[in-house]
């Protein structure tokens, strides 16, 4: 099937979301796929300082789609052709890999939220993201919880990927999250645990999630002060692709363009 | 000059091809000195002009470390030579040598010993033949520790098992390759030791799940009206996207 729609999620902030989603739908870029990236994490926005687009600058947003003032093809924010400014972006030229920015102005932060958004009126746009930037994967970076925004991107999605820190408050959200999904009729869903611990054994630890989730863990990612310290908001898989953190991502990446 | 001598200049690395006949000649021509324990044979840094064979009692070979203190870096004893290094390459004294107990050495000056090297083309060419050799013997090592150094770097540790049975074999042999070969090992066993250790030290994590609060959660959140409608949207829609 063309055109997936794969939202990202997590139970808490916090837990390297909206990196793990630029880094993946930057690979995923990579080998070829044309890929869109949809932020709807309308409280808190922050994916486009990944991908390097200056607020300034910044045009038409989903909340301008959302009020029916844009159309899909005024949003989309070519990365592939404003890839320049950071090492690891730059190899993102020639790509085919869109952003569609949420808003950072308050107002229509807040108008959003107040008004509520509708399911169709989402899914149609997403559906019309996908056919008119004729997408392979589009994905969906969403707030942290189980609010209704985000219970409306888990609902609409055909790969899921929720991403989990190793501690008993996030194990303990996730299987929640994995329930809601199983009940929203997901066709896939894949767990990706973040900011572990080295000293954990990582072979155990992805055993025991995946016994007692049932569902698949593709990757254990590193905690590491590399990742924070990036400093210059650049995607860490594509300016450090020899550490850890960035294989692990790759592993990541290669589940989900391994599903059919 | 005592057989004994004679036997331990043929068993040394620079004499050790000459003929009998030859080795004579060099014992002929080479002075006896008497050390007392503490004293020094040669100072690092002095000019090398000559070579000594030890042939009774034991010498430490010192540096100094980087905080100025005494770094012995080897020991020697009967029937080894110090200092022919300097005497062929007319470079400095690389180390300081002081004698660990009484001891008795021969000395070859480097007048002597160049005078020899003039008259006697055999001693010469026993002399290139023995530098050239352990050339050979350290290049071939250098070459096998690179390789190993590789297979170390990958984490392949199979080396270890089938080398060292041979090199076991050697180890009376005083040559510095085997010494480095020898440090070589115990390091590489040591990285692999360690390296074990750690991966036994990972920690196991072990969590549990609350399942009455998660059945609760989830109640929580499906029971809703805007739930319900949600759940029967994202039914229809699949259902269109199956067929469609």
């Amino acid at each position: 099937m063309k055109g997936k729609i794969v939202s990202i999620h997590s139970f808490r902030g916090g837990t390297g979301k909206s990196n793990t989603t630029a880094n993946l739908a930057a690979q995923v870029a990579l080998a070829g796929k044309r890929v869109g990236v949809v932020d709807t994490d309308i409280q808190s926005p922050g994916i486009h300082v990944l991908f390097g687009l200056d607020e300034n600058k910044m045009g038409k947003t989903i909340n301008d789609f959302l009020h029916g003032k844009a159309t899909i093809r005024e949003i989309g924010f070519n990365i592939g052709e404003n890839s320049s400014g950071a090492d690891g972006r730059a190899k993102l030229a020639g790509m085919n890999l869109w952003l569609f920015p949420s808003s950072i102005r308050g107002r229509e932060i807040s108008q959003i939220l107040k008004e509520g958004i509708d399911f169709n009126l989402l899914n149609e746009g997403l559906q019309s993201t996908i056919k008119e930037f004729d997408l392979d994967y589009l994905f969906i970076d969403t707030h942290p919880g189980l609010n209704e925004e985000t219970l409306l991107s888990i609902a609409t999605s055909d790969i899921l990927i929720i991403i989990l820190r190793p501690d008993n408050q996030d194990l303990q959200g996730t299987s929640v999250t994995v329930d809601i999904a199983r009940s929203l009729d997901v066709p896939n869903l894949i767990l990706m645990v973040n900011k572990a611990l080295p000293k954990y054994d990582f072979a155990e630890l992805q055993k025991e999630i995946e016994i007692k989730f049932e569902a698949p863990v593709a990757g254990i990612l590193p905690l590491s002060f590399d990742i924070a310290d990036n400093a210059s908001n650049d995607l860490f898989s594509l300016s450090n692709p020899d550490h850890d953190w960035s294989k692990a991502l790759r592993g990541v990446a290669q589940a989900i363009l391994a599903l059919e | 000059m005592s057989e004994d001598i004679l036997h331990q200049l043929k068993n040394t690395l620079i004499f050790g091809g000459l003929t009998d006949e030859a080795l004579a000649d060099v014992a002929h021509k080479a002075t006896k000195r008497r050390l007392s324990k503490g004293n020094i044979l040669m100072r690092k840094g002095e000019e090398g002009d000559s070579l000594f064979l030890i042939h009774k009692g034991w010498m430490k070979i010192v540096t100094e470390d980087s905080k100025g203190g005494e770094l012995i870096i080897n020991r020697c004893g009967p029937g080894e030579t110090i200092g022919e290094m300097a005497l062929l390459d007319q470079g400095t004294r690389s180390a300081t040598v002081i004698a660990l107990e009484d001891s008795d050495v021969l000395e070859l000056k480097k007048d002597v010993f160049e005078k020899i090297l003039d008259e006697r083309p055999d001693v010469s060419l026993s002399i290139i033949r023995s530098y050239s050799d352990r050339l050979r013997f350290s290049t071939t090592y250098i070459e096998r520790a690179i390789d190993w150094a590789q297979k170390i770097a990958e984490g392949d540790y199979s080396f270890v098992e089938h080398t060292q049975p041979a090199m076991n074999k050697n180890a009376s042999d005083d040559d510095k390759a085997t010494q480095l070969l020898s440090a070589f090992f115990t390091m590489v066993n040591r990285v692999k030791e360690r390296e074990e250790g750690l991966k036994q030290q990972l920690e196991k994590l072990t969590f549990e799940i609350d399942q009455a609060r998660r059945k609760q959660e989830f109640e929580e959140i499906t029971s809703t009206e805007f739930y319900a409608q949600l759940k029967e949207q994202a039914r229809a829609l699949r259902q269109k996207r199956h067929q469609g």
